[in-house]
């Protein structure tokens, strides 16, 4: 084959092109390009947004990167989160609502008028929090079991799944929301560890006293996250082998891979990130809600980690470019609210943006065949 | 940190300085949906943007798409954007007490439209008065079947009741009783089920109508349920125009363009409206007030009292009506 | 008779590197030309360029003596030129004359005329010699009989030039002397053939004229008549080859590290015993089909056998493929690109993959970079495996026969002592077979176990201490080194399919 390319300009192009930063690069620029016509954009009030919507996807997205990486998928993450989100909510809420709750299967049985059965009893939301991984794991199980040991297309068992267990999520409290969760818990969702004054905003008529939270419990919850799915991906025993089962699966069977085992791990790391996520969602808004990651939640998780460069024919997965990945995605909402485009306008530009991103991952394949 | 917040503080008096210059009395009103499904919500969507537009304020619209965590995101991008104030139709009553929190933890004025959060303490909430507007479309209803009938007669009424973990389906069943018991000895209820949905009311009112086939007045608490009810009721000729022997008397409530066609065709008699245009001016003004007042957190509770189109008055209050509004823009 | 066929200073090259440079070349009418070379040697590349897939960066073509400027595989189709793929290019879905009508199927009042279609595929299918309904999946028939297919097809588009590059290399010994006699058919029928071959007395016993690539270039070429085999070899790697197969450097010793007794599994294997000693080549030979990859996965515990048992140095085997890595095993695959590599994955990882769980740090086993880097770049050095950085060159960017080399090593890695090798040399070029016998013969002359499976006999002679015959699921002889015989042990493995 040709090696590599001749010009040092080209050289250097292909350097960036390949770069495990690439998609940080193209964030920055992006802001770069765009913030001399959306002033708001490095308003600290906007980064503050961005950020808050940044932890609860990356740590869905980081789930989801395990199973890209064996070349599989997992639909079912949505569901995952609605249905932990309405059992986290039903254990520990303070009160509960009589006159919407009362006909759903769980009044009486896990809720009541006084709350959630773990409500107010001590170290209860760390039980309430136990129960939905628990609960995340077992689906993660079902999962993994079907397609390693039954051999079923991933494909079709997580949108079974994401079906089945949607369903169960809607049923538990008949599609109503479960509000008042305690204080604690909210806090996981939005608390802060460190904000900065900014200093009276005068921007808007009414003078606004402007704190923005920058180090929050989310944060703090999504980077440990990362950072552990970080380690485990790219430098642990595990990660090589859940690579290999992505790049070639019988190879790693002959290989004397476990395969089964490692595609069963891939599916319960996946649902329990989804339960982690579930608590943060729930808790920014503040209520157990059965129709959390409905509609295009997916397409945001899936979108933002091929956005990053792991691929869909598995075998090419980095947690660091899920992150640049999120980003990535995250701005580009931000930035396409800011830009006061509609709701189908906004999905029609995030919709071509992961085509661009799928189209990129082959240009990148076939840029590294050439140098190499 | 010190350099950074002067510099950024600096940059936001600038920006501020832009923005202000713009004109003296307009404001920048976030206007957040949840989604434009059916045409109450469309014609809820123009009221308020078109009355703000007109009035030279400046409307950034966000659309949800029927995700909660999507319209508070959306809700803070706003904030972060300087918007003077938020009108939001929230995705359900838990969700939007979230928003208006968040709206008013930050100095910035908040209104609900429509759908009132679970707590109506917080926030300006503009909500129908669903017992009100179905007690005075039922009471017309009531008046001409009595006036029609002999005076010993006991009449047979249903009642089409919503999802009953819906406020709105329960202030409406109030308000259907509060009409009926005003001569509680000449009728005789019977009570059909919908669940808000269109083939559980099929399925329970063909029963209902097989057990009592004279049936003198009807009321269903929405009106897009009267296709539903005429495919129950043709067959069995009880779809009648005024006059016409076997014409039910019937009363709907919403107000949708459906309904106005009937109306105007003299199927039905009568239908609640939510009164739309009122919710609307009322929502921007109060918010428009509280920026004005220079007042961050307004609290505040604006009912819709509503009113009745009925076969009376439709020469007159027609198009006070949104439905007929967007049946005649047709 | 005129060229059909010539080049006139073609080059092609991909960023400045040529693959093709300055080929000047003529084929006659009604003739075959072998062309042969080693893996890189431009010879697909030029191939892509007569088929309109690549285009020419100077020189040009011509063809029946006018210009010849393809640009899709369509133009060359059109023009008479047909390609008989390594890869056969068939839609295994679909029947075989509507493989051969795909292209555009004959209408009678608007509705597919399968009357006639059928009747001509019967018609073409006669000319081969195919038995098969036109009506049969593709999927069904065999590697063989697919190719004949393919064969129809060019012979439905009345190819007058047909290109076969590697036809044989999925083909049983029968198959490929049919295919023979069909080239022999199609050149009685006035048609041209070029044929690219890695085994070269086959590219001399079918050619009129020989031409040698390397590098490019085209660095010999005239009749066939006037090339020997070594010629042919001298040309192709630029040098003397001496022979084809080092000496073996050690004598085996007669403890078993391999013993298998007694293997059965319903339609597969029938009461198969083998055994495998320390520093010993063990050679299986038979035909396709035969039994012996079958034998070699069960033996490593993918496939399951009913009855029998394995051992390895005397302790019973059981379990899955990793529970006999453990053991000691090592299992080289017939399929490298589906089962041996990670093909977009640097070559390290490659190397590093089977004994990855010896470089996990407790207590979280994270991977000791450090040691792999060092392990897998002594493998390197130790296989002379030829590639740059391995901790970023992915496996595919290297040849057939260095990728063959990392298979190995990732195994060697394990240090394991029983080695299962099937078809350890195919696909590999004349010079990198040489190195790989090396590796095999250093293998054994450190006392471990060789299991070698090979349709090629002549490698089994070559390099085995021992040869095992098996033939429909059942070893059928077993001959010595001292004892062996082409003839004899061919008829061991093809008794009952003769009689």
């Amino acid at each position: 084959m040709p090696s590599a390319a001749s010009s040092p300009s080209r050289k250097w192009a292909s350097r960036l092109f390949l770069s495990d930063y690439f998609v940080l690069y193209l964030s920055l620029a992006y802001v770069a390009i765009l913030a001399p016509f959306l002033p708001t954009l490095l308003n600290p009030a906007n980064i503050s947004n961005v950020l808050s919507n940044l932890w609860p996807l990356l740590v869905v997205a980081t789930g989801q990167t395990f199973i890209l990486a064996t070349a599989g998928i997992d639909l079912s993450q949505g569901a995952v989160i609605a249905v932990t989100s309405v059992i986290g909510a039903m254990l520990i809420a303070v009160t509960g609502n009589a006159a919407v709750l009362s006909n759903a299967p769980i009044w009486g049985v896990f809720i009541g008028e006084q709350g959630g059965i773990l409500a107010g009893s001590i170290g209860g939301i760390a039980v309430a929090i136990a129960i939905m991984m628990l609960v995340a794991i077992l689906i993660g199980l079902l999962n993994g079991v079907s397609v390693a040991v039954f051999g079923m297309p991933a494909f079709m068992v997580t949108l079974v799944t994401m079906i089945v267990i949607g369903a169960v999520a809607i049923y538990l409290s008949l599609s109503e929301n479960i509000s008042n969760l305690p204080d604690a818990f909210v806090t996981l969702g939005k608390g802060d560890l460190v904000s900065v004054y900014f200093g009276a905003q005068d921007e808007s008529k009414i003078p606004r006293k402007i704190i923005y939270s920058f180090v929050t419990y989310p944060m703090v919850i999504a980077v440990a996250v990362a950072v552990a799915a970080h380690y485990l991906l790219n430098r642990t025993v595990f990660g090589r082998q859940v690579v290999a089962v992505g790049s070639n699966k019988r190879n790693a069977e002959v290989s004397g891979i476990p395969v089964r085992r490692v595609i069963v791990a891939v599916f319960v790391i996946s649902a329990v990130c989804a339960a982690i996520g579930s608590i943060l969602y729930s808790a920014r808004l503040e209520a157990g809600r059965p129709t959390l990651g409905a509609g295009t939640f997916l397409l945001d998780v899936i979108g933002a980690t091929v956005i990053g460069g792991t691929s869909l024919f598995g075998g090419k997965a980095k947690i660091i470019w899920t992150f640049f990945g999120v980003l990535f995605f995250v701005l580009l909402s931000n930035t396409l609210n800011l830009m006061n485009l509609s709701a189908f306008q906004v999905d029609m530009v995030k919709g071509a943006v992961i085509l661009a991103a799928a189209l990129l991952d082959v240009l990148r394949t076939r840029l590294t065949r050439e140098l190499t | 940190m010190r350099s950074l917040t002067s510099t950024v503080t600096a940059s936001l008096i600038a920006l501020g300085g832009i923005v202000a210059g713009t004109s003296a009395n307009a404001a920048t009103i976030c206007f957040a949906f949840q989604d434009l499904e059916t045409e109450f919500w469309v014609a809820g969507h123009k009221a308020i943007t078109t009355t703000l537009a007109d009035q030279g304020h400046t409307v950034l619209e966000r659309n949800a798409n029927e995700d909660a965590n999507k319209q508070l995101e959306q809700i803070k991008d706003c904030i972060a954007q300087g918007v003077d104030g938020i009108i939001v139709i929230p995705q359900d009553g838990e969700s939007a007490v979230t928003i208006v929190k968040e709206a008013q933890s930050a100095d910035v004025p908040i209104a609900v439209f429509n759908r009132p959060p679970t707590d109506t303490s917080k926030g300006i909430v503009v909500v129908a008065d669903n017992k009100t507007i179905a007690e005075q479309a039922v009471d017309y209803i009531v008046e001409e079947a009595l006036a029609k009938a002999p005076a010993d007669k006991t009449l047979n009424a249903i009642i089409i009741v919503g999802d009953l973990g819906d406020p709105n389906a329960v202030g409406r069943k109030d308000g259907f009783y509060a009409a009926i018991d005003k001569h509680k000895d000449r009728f005789n209820v019977v009570e059909v089920a919908s669940k808000w949905d269109a083939a559980t009311a099929l399925a329970n009112l063909e029963a209902a109508v097989t057990a009592n086939p004279e049936v003198d007045l009807l009321f269903t608490s929405s009106d897009f349920l009267f296709p539903t009810i005429r495919s129950v009721f043709e067959p069995r000729g009880l779809w009648k125009k005024p006059g016409e022997d076997g014409h039910v008397m019937m009363a709907g409530l919403d107000g949708d363009k459906t309904a106005c066609q009937l109306i105007k065709d003299g199927y039905v008699d009568a239908t609640g409206v939510q009164d739309l245009y009122f919710e609307a001016d009322a929502s921007l003004k109060a918010i428009l007030a509280a920026i004005d007042g220079g007042e961050a957190q307004p609290n505040e509770v604006v009912q819709d009292p509503g009113f009745a189109l009925t076969q009376a008055n439709l020469g007159t209050d027609e198009m006070k009506m949104w439905g007929c509004v967007l049946l005649a823009g047709k | 008779m005129g060229d059909l066929l010539a080049f006139e200073g073609l080059s092609k090259s991909w960023f400045g590197v040529p693959a093709v440079s300055d080929l000047t070349l003529a084929m006659r009418e009604n003739s075959l030309l072998g062309v042969i070379g080693q893996n890189g040697a431009g010879k697909s590349t030029l191939m892509n360029m007569i088929g309109g897939i690549v285009e020419p960066t100077s020189g040009r073509m011509r063809w029946k003596g006018a210009d010849y400027e393809p640009k899709s595989a369509a133009d060359a189709s059109e023009a008479g030129i047909a390609f008989i793929h390594q890869e056969l290019n068939l839609f295994t879905n679909l029947t075989v004359a509507e493989n051969l009508y795909i292209d555009g199927f004959p209408r009678k009042f608007g509705m597919i005329d399968w009357a006639t279609i059928n009747e001509r595929t019967r018609h073409i299918l006669g000319r081969l010699a195919l038995d098969v309904e036109p009506s049969v999946n593709v999927g069904h028939l065999s590697p063989g009989e697919r190719q004949l297919v393919e064969i129809a097809r060019a012979l439905h588009n009345e190819a007058e030039l047909v290109i076969f590059d590697e036809p044989t290399t999925s083909l049983t010994p029968r198959e490929t002397e049919r295919l023979f006699e069909t080239i022999a058919t199609l050149r009685g029928e006035g048609r041209s053939i070029v044929y690219i071959s890695h085994i070269l007395s086959d590219v001399k016993k079918l050619s009129d004229d020989v031409a040698v690539l390397r590098d490019g270039k085209l660095v010999d070429q005239g009749p066939a008549s006037d090339f020997s085999i070594a010629r042919m070899i001298r040309s192709m790697i630029g040098r003397d080859l001496g022979g084809q197969f080092p000496e073996r450097s050690n004598t085996p010793t007669t403890s078993a590290i391999l013993s298998a007794r007694s293997l059965s599994q319903p339609g597969v294997l029938q009461d198969v015993s083998i055994a495998v000693n320390r520093g010993e080549i063990l050679g299986l030979f038979g035909l396709m089909g035969a039994g012996r990859s079958e034998l070699a996965r069960v033996i490593f515990g993918l496939d399951p056998h009913e009855t029998g048992e394995i051992e390895i140095d005397g302790k019973p085997l059981a379990g899955g493929p990793r529970e006999r890595i453990a053991a000691g095993l090592a299992f080289v695959t017939e399929d490298r690109r589906a089962e041996g590599l990670m093909l977009e994955a640097p070559i390290a990882e490659n190397l590093a993959l089977v004994s990855i769980d010896r470089f996990g740090k407790k207590p979280f086993m994270l991977v000791d970079r450090e040691r792999v880097a060092e392990e897998t770049e002594a493998m390197k050095d130790n296989l002379s495996i030829k590639a740059g950085n391995i901790a970023r060159q992915p496996a595919k960017a290297l040849s057939g026969g260095n990728q063959q080399k990392v298979v190995i090593g990732k195994w060697q890695m394990q240090s394991p002592k029983l080695f299962i090798l099937d078809e350890p040399t195919r696909g590999v070029d004349v010079g990198a077979k040489y190195e790989i016998y090396t590796l095999i013969d250093r293998i054994a002359a450190t006392g471990g176990g060789i299991l070698m499976i090979s349709s090629e006999l002549e490698e089994l002679l070559g390099m085995a201490d021992r040869i095992v015959v098996m033939n429909r699921g059942e070893v059928v002889g077993e001959v010595g080194r001292d004892e062996f015989d082409r003839e004899t042990i061919l008829s061991m493995a093809f008794r009952e399919v003769i009689a």
